[in-house]
């Protein structure tokens, strides 16, 4: 993945993020809006009570009056105690919107930790994996690839053998397991020199790859966040 | 002469007795909280349901009662049967 894509697929998952948190906001505003409307307002028991009384011819004496006004007082009282569900109702829904918005915050928050956890682990010196390649001349260390002359794979394919035997080698050792003589036969100066001569080249490809990079036909750049720059 | 003049007085009088005698039932109601009546009014002019409702809109809305409808018009006769129902409200307005 090159950086360009790497930022648009960041750009991208801004704006998801973005449109998703929008549409929960719009969801529940619109349910809020639903239960507002949807919801008996307070006349309307006196409306009811109110057709009644127009419908019922008979309903025109003094008690049948007075019943009707208790009646859609009654209901009136009933009305209230609905307006503070309501009420309820709708402060649970700004609980719910700012729930469900910190909880996709936090989802993303969580993917975008893991996401850079595992560039870490990946980029890191820490090495976990090497997989050492004869035939392409080049050694796997975690994601990064090192080109290696024929005698430093020697060196390193020897290295990793006794490491997997647990075993210690001196430099005349691996001298002579390079050269096929005897270890006695051999001069411990020359194994230092193939270990430095390894180190050389793995580490300045090390160093290159994580600090100096060389982008092909375009020159260098330090493969590092700008923001972690500070001159004193 | 005398006995035009006599028939015109009847006629007169009929006339007035008729003007005065029209009635209208209705109801009326009050917003907040809701407050209803029933009651009996005399109708000038036209003894008929619109002109009772015309008539009856601002004389009840000056106390801040709303004309829900007028049930009927009637006279003298019809008083008497409708004067318990109305209460408090009969000929008030």
């Amino acid at each position: 993945m090159n950086i360009s894509s790497a930022i648009e697929a960041r750009e991208i998952g801004n704006r998801i993020v973005v449109a998703g948190i929008g549409a929960i906001v719009l969801i529940l505003a619109i349910a809020a809006v639903m239960l507002f409307i949807n919801l008996p307002d307070a006349n309307a028991f006196n409306g009811r009570v109110e057709q009644l009384f127009i419908e019922n011819d008979t309903l025109t004496g003094n008690a049948e009056i007075k019943l009707l006004e208790i009646l859609a007082g009654s209901g009136t009282a009933f009305s209230d105690t609905l307006a503070s569900y309501r009420l309820v109702i709708f402060v649970q829904l700004v609980f719910a919107t700012a729930m469900l918005i910190s909880a996709i915050a936090f989802l993303v928050m969580l993917i975008a930790l893991n996401r850079r956890m595992s560039q870490i682990e990946r980029k890191g010196i820490e090495v976990n994996s090497l997989l050492i390649s004869r035939d392409q001349k080049s050694v796997y260390l975690n994601n990064f690839e090192f080109k290696l002359t024929e005698a430093a794979i020697e060196t390193l394919s020897v290295l990793a053998e006794a490491r997997m035997d647990d075993e210690v080698l001196s430099g005349a050792e691996i001298e002579g397991v390079i050269s096929g003589r005897h270890a006695s036969e051999c001069d411990e100066a020359a194994g230092a020199t193939r270990i430095k001569r390894l180190r050389d080249t793995l580490g300045n490809q090390m160093v290159s790859e994580l600090l100096v990079k060389n982008i092909a036909r375009k020159g260098y750049m330090l493969a590092i966040d700008k923001d972690v720059i500070r001159m004193v | 002469m005398k006995h035009l003049s006599f028939s015109f007085l009847i006629l007169c009088l009929t006339a007035g007795a008729a003007h005065a005698d029209c009635y209208a039932d209705y109801k009326a109601k009050r917003d907040g909280p809701l407050r209803l009546h029933y009651g009996v009014a005399q109708i000038d002019g036209d003894c008929d349901v619109r002109s009772a409702t015309d008539q009856l809109r601002p004389r009840l809305d000056r106390d801040g009662w709303q004309l829900l409808n007028v049930l009927g018009v009637f006279d003298d006769a019809g008083l008497d049967d409708r004067k318990e129902s109305a209460g408090e409200y009969f000929l008030r307005y």
